[in-house]
């Protein structure tokens, strides 16, 4: 045909390209396609960044991937790709690949203050043992800690969990996600007894609205967001409005897009659940049947240290933490809260801040009558220069979307609701105006939390690698849960530590005051991620206390480390990750890790080797615990115990909860494999399969509790492009569940229930009025969900004199999170080189600054350096500034507020206050 | 010599103009055409991997041009694209020894 080399590889790409998002093929292109991928392997995977969950075809040849594509067969992404998951095959490349574990050493020993030098495995596991042993032995089981990851694999999450858990009897292990979805699990398991979204992705086909609360969609679910812009332009009623603190990539094809001002949404809410009683728009036969009303303490402080903060706060930091004590009410507050301006109000809930109870409908129309149009309007506009007529008039063209009647609504939220002081509220109440007009668990009618880490779900939440949880939705405080959980983990009864371990901020609290003495970090980067940054880096490096980073890059908390261990990364393991429509997605090692880099699973198991019964199941002090069951401070002997169910006090923790008789009849190498290889299988060289017998372990978990996962092979099979869990055995196949507490989609529901929410979690309170209980009985709920009535709050950190701005963080959608990944790859690093200070030209032009100067940005906590941004993407109203946190040259964390939700303990990365000026 | 395939959304009745408009941009070639969804497959080829990225932001500037995504990429094994790090992690390129704390992690 005469073509040349550059034709045949243009139509090589094209064709690629049409049958990659599923248009067909013209036979030149076609044949074009398979000559260009001679001897290149193509098998499924998912893409290792956002919790959309996209699959991803990976190309290999000779030991390296060549290429990777959208997967067409993908339900998910149907063949598209943005920017970040096009370079997924890159991120493995980079030339700093950690390949050897690294020990600050001097004189070849161990020395805190020492430089780096290559180690052995060997070696590194023993300096860990070491470590933990003296940190246990100092401080008992919560001396040691462990930050995991939304980005574990499930096997990885599994298996760390349940070391520390069943082994160490520590419950000090908690996940990244903490920063970004624990909001959304509290008010998932408080409004409907049961964690993650009723609803999926297939809502954007079906509904007539998309509604976007905090969350960039366009910027931080690219795929997701080529979905809604497909409704949009198809389905002609289809409306999207974007609510947000600035102007973002989310309003280009929006209809309208809303600027509130800090915790505005709290009052919008209200005013829109205000406007559906008033209109008189209630389902009240949903109401009725499915739900109750409810309310609880509002006096819960903002989740600084609870004692002694000042010991460790700076003066001026004090001036904002001391409201973890006494706060005073503003003039928002008065109206909102019914209190009095000037009042000062004790955070007497502030230990206790998840008691809610039972009230009347009466008092919840009563509690959300100061939520008028021109309240809410003065509280919650967020642009100075918008007129308040223009802003009430949007609030009014909004509240009319959610009350109309015969139109389908979907909420999005991601990090705006869950990175919020009241995030559990402000989650809830979302669920508020979908249950009060029965929109729950319908095709294209549901609130959605939208989860940003690809296995947030799957692993942080499913599998429990929270301070507090055990697997599937089970958590360490409650007995019954433990006896289940030592049922299936074949532990002595007791065994199980009932104190809710140190959530993420708390374990870097910890180490700042000498109560945790270890901590080992995996998948994940804690000394980048973490508000307030200057605490935790001198806590690592100052206080006498053993820091294990494993890291594929040296990251931010690698080099802040004492030992360094080399990971390996996606597609160099096997692994399998939960997105956030609840769909389980796995994948195959495709290629080996470089150097002796190694899988966190098999640092795991082989550090469990390391430690025998006789060393952790004697009476372990924990202080702090007061048990019913346990004598205060402290875990029984359960050694005789062990002895009696077989178990020799010799034995180790590897024996005793990895390599068991059962899971060693799980056999590597498996067929399922189709000849792919496996290094931990390999490294650990006693024959059998960890990946497969620790996956099928842990489903026994959520079998017959709605939270039913297929076997292995099944999800491994090449036609299966993951399954939404529950997923039920039905006339010999793996049905997967689409939308959940709907009779006609979900098994679990009761016959002729039509719609039920059964989860259990919390469904029995007492009743009350607004502001306290009156009847402590408790009172079942079974087979409800709640509708919350939360009032405003203002931030407890607000622009003043000194500190004029207010300080937002985020992402951006050329780089994952703390950029180690993402800035490795060239062409991402070009594309966003480094953050900037997006800033409005008018404040920048005030302070005598233009775009393009380096400024710092400064709070009461910390400042850092960074170039001005006037234009681009991002549109700050007046009074605001965006800085980005994936730039480890600009850590704008040291600057972050560490104020959490309360209740969720996630931090809220989204508003403090700042000064800006010329650096 | 760097190709990619991009997908782009037009607004339907747009569509015959994007395509024009499309193949008028230096380096860039209209390969299909989905009239039915407004969906084109253009193939754009790029001197290097930076005018690569301009290139699709040239796209998705075109006026009823909705949506443009690269989706598939010819990898091109080129060592020296991997030269342009950060320059803050440039300084650790040369081993492990300067994986010591930076001084920018200092307060």
């Amino acid at each position: 045909m005469g073509l040349s080399r550059r034709d045949f590889l243009k139509n090589s790409v094209a064709g690629a390209t049409a049958a990659t998002v599923g248009m067909p093929l013209s036979q030149q292109a076609e044949a074009a396609v398979k000559a260009g991928e001679s001897g290149w392997q193509w098998d499924k995977s998912v893409c290792r960044f956002c919790g959309t969950g996209c699959g991803i075809m990976v190309a290999t040849k000779d030991g390296r991937i060549v290429a990777t594509k959208g997967d067409p067969d993908a339900p998910v992404n149907r063949g598209l790709n943005c920017i970040k998951g096009y370079f997924n095959g890159k991120i493995n490349y980079g030339k700093d690949r950690l390949t050897q574990p690294l020990l600050r050493m001097t004189d070849g020993k161990f020395d805190k203050k020492g430089k780096f030098v290559p180690i052995s495995w060997e070696q590194a596991i023993d300096i860990m043992e070491e470590k933990m042993r003296w940190a246990m032995k100092e401080k008992g089981p919560h001396g040691i800690s462990i930050f995991g990851s939304g980005q574990y694999t499930i096997h990885e999450g599994y298996a760390a969990a349940k070391l520390m858990k069943a082994g160490f009897r520590s419950n000090n292990i908690d996940p990244n996600a903490r920063h970004c979805m624990a909001s959304a699990v509290a008010a998932f398991m408080r409004t409907f007894g049961i964690d993650e979204p009723p609803g999926n992705y297939d809502d954007i086909e079906h509904t007539d609205t998309a509604v976007l609360w905090g969350a960039n969609m366009a910027e931080m679910h690219p795929i997701l967001w080529s979905r809604i812009t497909d409704r949009r332009l198809t389905h002609k009623p289809m409306k999207v409005v974007n609510l947000s603190v600035y102007g973002n990539m989310s309003s280009d094809i929006a209809d309208m897009e809303i600027i509130f001002s800090p915790s505005g949404d709290l009052a919008i809410q209200n005013y829109i659940a205000r406007e559906i009683v008033k209109r008189n728009v209630v389902d009240w036969d949903f109401v009725k049947k499915h739900t109750v009303f409810t309310t609880g303490v509002t006096d819960i402080g903002y989740g600084f240290r609870p004692a002694n903060a000042e010991k460790f706060a700076s003066a001026a930091e004090m001036e904002i933490v001391k409201n973890e004590k006494v706060h005073v009410i503003d003039k928002w507050e008065a109206v909102a809260q019914r209190k009095k301006e000037g009042e000062a109000v004790e955070q007497k809930s502030a230990a206790n801040p998840v008691r809610h109870w039972h009230i009347s409908f009466e008092d919840f129309k009563t509690a959300l009558e100061p939520y008028t149009l021109d309240f809410v309007a003065e509280v919650a506009k967020g642009d100075p220069d918008e007129s308040l007529a223009d802003f009430k008039a949007k609030l009014q063209q909004l509240a009319d979307l959610y009350c109309d009647k015969n139109r389908k609504i979907v909420s999005y939220w991601t990090m705006g609701f869950n990175q919020h002081q009241r995030g559990t509220w402000v989650n809830e109440q979302c669920y508020m105006n979908h249950l009060l007009m029965g929109r729950m668990s319908k095709p294209g009618d549901g609130a959605f939390s939208l989860t940003g880490q690809p296995s947030a779900c799957g692993t942080a939440r499913e599998v429990g690698t929270f301070a507090h949880r055990l697997p599937a939705d089970m958590v360490v405080d409650i007995k019954k849960h433990r006896d289940l959980t030592e049922k299936l983990w074949k532990l002595p009864a007791n065994t199980l530590n009932p104190r809710v371990g140190s959530h993420y901020l708390k374990i870097m609290r910890d180490l700042e005051d000498g109560s945790v003495l270890f901590s080992w970090t995996q998948v994940n980067n804690p000394w980048q991620n973490t508000s307030n940054l200057n605490h935790w880096i001198k806590a690592a490096r100052e206080m006498d206390n053993f820091i294990v980073v494993a890291d594929a890059y040296p990251s931010v908390s690698a080099k802040v480390a004492d030992l360094i261990l080399p990971a390996a990364m996606i597609n160099e393991k096997w692994g399998a990750y939960g997105n956030a429509e609840r769909r389980t997605q796995v994948w195959r090692q495709q290629i080996l890790p470089p150097g002796q880099a190694r899988g966190d699973l098999w640092m795991t198991l082989e550090l469990s080797k390391r430690f025998k019964l006789k060393d952790v199941w004697g009476e372990q002090k924990i202080p702090g615990l007061k048990t019913e069951g346990f004598e205060d401070g402290k875990l029984p002997n359960v050694l005789p115990a062990a002895e009696a169910m077989g178990y020799n006090p010799e034995m180790t923790l590897y024996e005793v909860l990895f390599a068991t008789p059962e899971n060693k009849k799980v056999k590597w190498p498996d067929p399922i494999a189709k000849g792919h290889g496996n290094h931990i299988a390999d490294l650990l060289k006693d024959g059998w399969f960890p990946e497969k017998a620790l996956f099928e372990e842990y489903r026994q978990f959520g079998v017959g509790k709605a939270h039913d996962l297929a076997p292995f092979d099944v999800y491994h099979d090449d036609n299966v492009r993951g399954l939404k869990w529950p997923v039920v055995q039905k006339d010999g196949k793996w049905v997967e569940t689409q939308w959940r507490f709907n009779e006609k989609y979900d098994p679990y529901v009761s016959k002729g229930a039509g719609f039920e929410f059964y989860g259990d979690f919390a469904k029995a309170i007492p009743t009350g009025n607004l502001d306290a209980v009156t009847d402590p009985k408790p009172v079942s709920l079974a087979g409800k969900a709640k509708i919350f009535f939360w009032p405003y709050v203002s931030p407890v950190e607000k622009p003043d004199a000194n500190y004029d701005l207010w300080l937002c963080t985020g992402r951006v959608l050329e780089h994952w999170h703390s950029g180690t990944m993402t800035r490795r790859v060239p062409e991402l690093h070009r594309a966003v080189p480094n953050a900037v200070c997006w800033i409005h030209p008018k404040d920048a032009e005030a302070k005598g600054l233009k775009r393009n100067d380096l400024v710092w940005v400064e709070s009461r906590r910390g400042k850092i350096k960074v170039r001005l941004e006037t234009g681009g993407r991002n549109k700050m109203p007046r009074g605001m500034i965006y800085v980005p946190w994936f730039d480890e040259g600009v850590l704008i964390n040291k600057v972050v507020l560490d104020a959490t939700c309360p209740i969720s303990k996630e931090t809220d990365f989204k508003k403090c206050s700042v000064k800006v000026y010329k650096a | 010599m760097n190709f990619s395939g991009i997908l782009v959304m037009a607004k339907p009745e747009s569509q015959e103009q994007v395509v024009v408009a499309l193949n008028a941009l230096e380096g860039v070639e209209v390969h299909q055409v989905d009239a039915a969804n407004g969906r084109i497959v253009a193939v754009q080829e790029a001197e290097d991997i930076h005018a690569e990225i301009e290139g699709v932001k040239r796209i998705k500037a075109l006026p009823d041009v909705i949506m443009a995504e690269m989706v598939y990429h010819y990898l091109a094994e080129d060592e020296r694209i991997y030269e342009a790090m950060p320059p803050e992690l440039m300084e650790q390129q040369d081993g492990f020894e300067t994986c010591a704390v930076p001084a920018y992690l200092n307060s």
